[in-house]
């Protein structure tokens, strides 16, 4: 235990040392939420229900999407990819502990940096905007929040780091990053709520990952139908399996014929 | 001038090459921009539609302001992509090898890497931005010279954002974030200025004048610009340039190599 306790304090050391940077990362993602809040702000001058959401509902789904989003993506799993293509991957592998622990550590405390950023960020946005927000009474709600929110961590983990073994095969690792990204941040609900498309397309949706990374836990806490919420766990539960021992396979794969001279 | 066209044109061909010799990434890059404009296209549609208009202009409207948006965004990274390439150039010291050649120093960190994806993405925005406006309704000609000419405004404006990059660069090495900032900030212009909230309206119109590069066009294609606007997007630019270059200056009178 005690050696990811110290990954985990180096890694958030690291934000203290390349402080202008990461304010300036979270300038972005704050204008980026107020992008997004302004615009639907905008829709609901003129209407009181959009697509069956009232004003506070949906500005609360933009702003806890926001928040999440942010909980669940962060991620230091991209530089996995420049690490197996420069060769320091091996000096990981060859010390006495787990990868997937000390990634997940510097995941961990890459969420937790993050998340307690956008905590105060999303305050000021409502202090400042003063919106009018949804709050949830039902104690059963926010348990589903923090189940799915999990699931979606994990699942959103793997997929990330899957991406990143890439890497094994092929030195072009930062497109398929760049249309994952493209596709999640639409597919998962940063935007809008994803059960405002078409029910079609919603219901293909729901077949895919994307969904359940931030979408769902965002939509438990607003509400959702109790009969669903038995396809919605397992659904979950299916996709964080299947991208874990996805990752699992890829890394073994990828490993074995893996090699890098001049380490 | 001549001369530096010639070696633009250059510069380009080989970055152009550099870029085929990875067409793979090249075309998943392509790909990837063409899926983000394809959803934002999606949802415009969607709520504009769902909701009648979004601030007063109806779907067309609002598709020659998201249409406006992304040309100006691409021809800016079409043009200047190799300030996203200065850093390297920096902190290695290549820098004093550019400086030295006998021609200005933006023909090679400004403008000498034109990207060929951008100019496909191009061929594909140019056509359908003139196909939405022809079927936008009435448009009058002194309307659509406007649009013409505040779009080549915007694109001077991005070009002293641009020199702003580099004089910064050269004055703290630092541009990744400060390249990303601008783009962040550029994509506000994605949506109709006037969605925005004052002060975060008069910010992003008069202090970061996204509104003046994206809105103000699309706004003067429709007749809806007022006259002392025009004239105050003409004296941003001017201002913005004559601001860029004397920092650009004084940055090249601070440097000192940085590496090497």
């Amino acid at each position: 235990m005690q050696p990811y306790l110290q990954v985990f304090k180096i890694t958030i050391l690291e934000y203290l040392v390349y402080r202008l940077n990461f304010i300036l990362w979270r300038f972005r993602v704050v204008l980026s939420l107020l992008v997004i809040y302004f615009l639907w702000s905008s829709f609901f001058e003129n209407t009181k229900i959009i697509l069956g959401y009232s004003q506070e509902q949906m500005l609360t789904y933009i702003l806890l999407a926001g928040l999440t989003s942010n909980f669940v993506l962060a991620s230091r799993t991209q530089d996995v990819a420049g690490e197996i293509l420069n060769g320091s991957l091996i000096n990981y592998v060859l010390r006495p502990v787990s990868f997937f622990r000390y990634i997940a550590t510097r995941d961990l405390a890459d969420k937790l940096i993050n998340l307690s950023f956008t905590i105060v960020e999303i305050g000021l946005i409502v202090l400042l905007l003063k919106p009018l927000l949804f709050v949830q009474t039902g104690l059963v709600n926010y348990l589903l929040f923090d189940i799915f929110l999990l699931l979606g961590i994990g699942t959103a983990f793997f997929i990330n780091l899957t991406i990143s073994f890439i890497g094994f095969w092929t030195p072009e690792v930062w497109a398929p990053r760049f249309i994952f990204f493209m596709i999640v941040f639409f597919l998962s609900g940063a935007y809008f709520p994803l059960d405002i498309l078409p029910e079609r397309f919603y219901n293909l949706l729901l077949l895919t990952p994307f969904p359940y990374l931030y979408y769902l836990p965002t939509r438990a806490y607003l509400g959702i139908s109790t009969h669903l919420i038995p396809f919605y766990l397992i659904a979950s539960l299916s996709w964080f399996f299947i991208t874990y021992y996805l990752c699992a396979l890829l890394w073994r794969k990828g490993l074995r014929g893996y090699s890098y001279y001049g380490r | 001038m001549k001369r530096n066209l010639r070696i633009i044109l250059l510069l380009s061909i080989y970055s152009a090459k550099t870029s085929l010799s990875n067409w793979f990434g090249a075309l998943l890059f392509t790909f990837g921009k063409l899926i983000r404009f394809g959803m934002f296209l999606g949802l415009i549609l969607l709520l504009v539609n769902e909701t009648g208009a979004i601030k007063g202009y109806n779907t067309n409207q609002a598709l020659v302001f998201f249409l406006t948006f992304n040309l100006v965004d691409t021809v800016t990274q079409f043009l200047f992509r190799e300030v996203y390439r200065f850093r390297p150039l920096l902190v290695s010291g290549d820098f004093d090898t550019i400086l030295v050649k006998p021609y200005h120093p933006f023909v090679r960190i400004l403008f000498g890497g034109m990207d060929l994806m951008d100019l496909g993405m191009l061929l594909f925005y140019v056509p359908l931005t003139a196909f939405v406006i022809s079927r936008s309704g009435e448009i009058s000609s002194a309307g659509l010279t406007t649009y013409l000419i505040l779009i080549f405004n915007a694109f001077l404006i991005a070009a002293a954002f641009h020199i702003l990059v580099l004089a910064l660069a050269v004055l703290t090495t630092q541009v990744d974030h400060a390249i990303m900032i601008y783009r962040d900030v550029f994509t506000i212009g994605r949506f109709p200025i006037d969605i925005y909230r004052d002060p975060f309206r008069s910010i992003f119109t008069f202090i970061i004048p996204v509104g003046v590069m994206v809105s103000f066009p699309a706004q003067a294609l429709f007749s809806l610009l007022q006259p002392g606007l025009i004239i105050f997007s003409f004296v941003v630019c001017a201002v913005l340039l004559i601001f860029s270059l004397a920092l650009w200056n004084r940055a090249l009178k601070k440097y000192q190599s940085w590496g090497g």
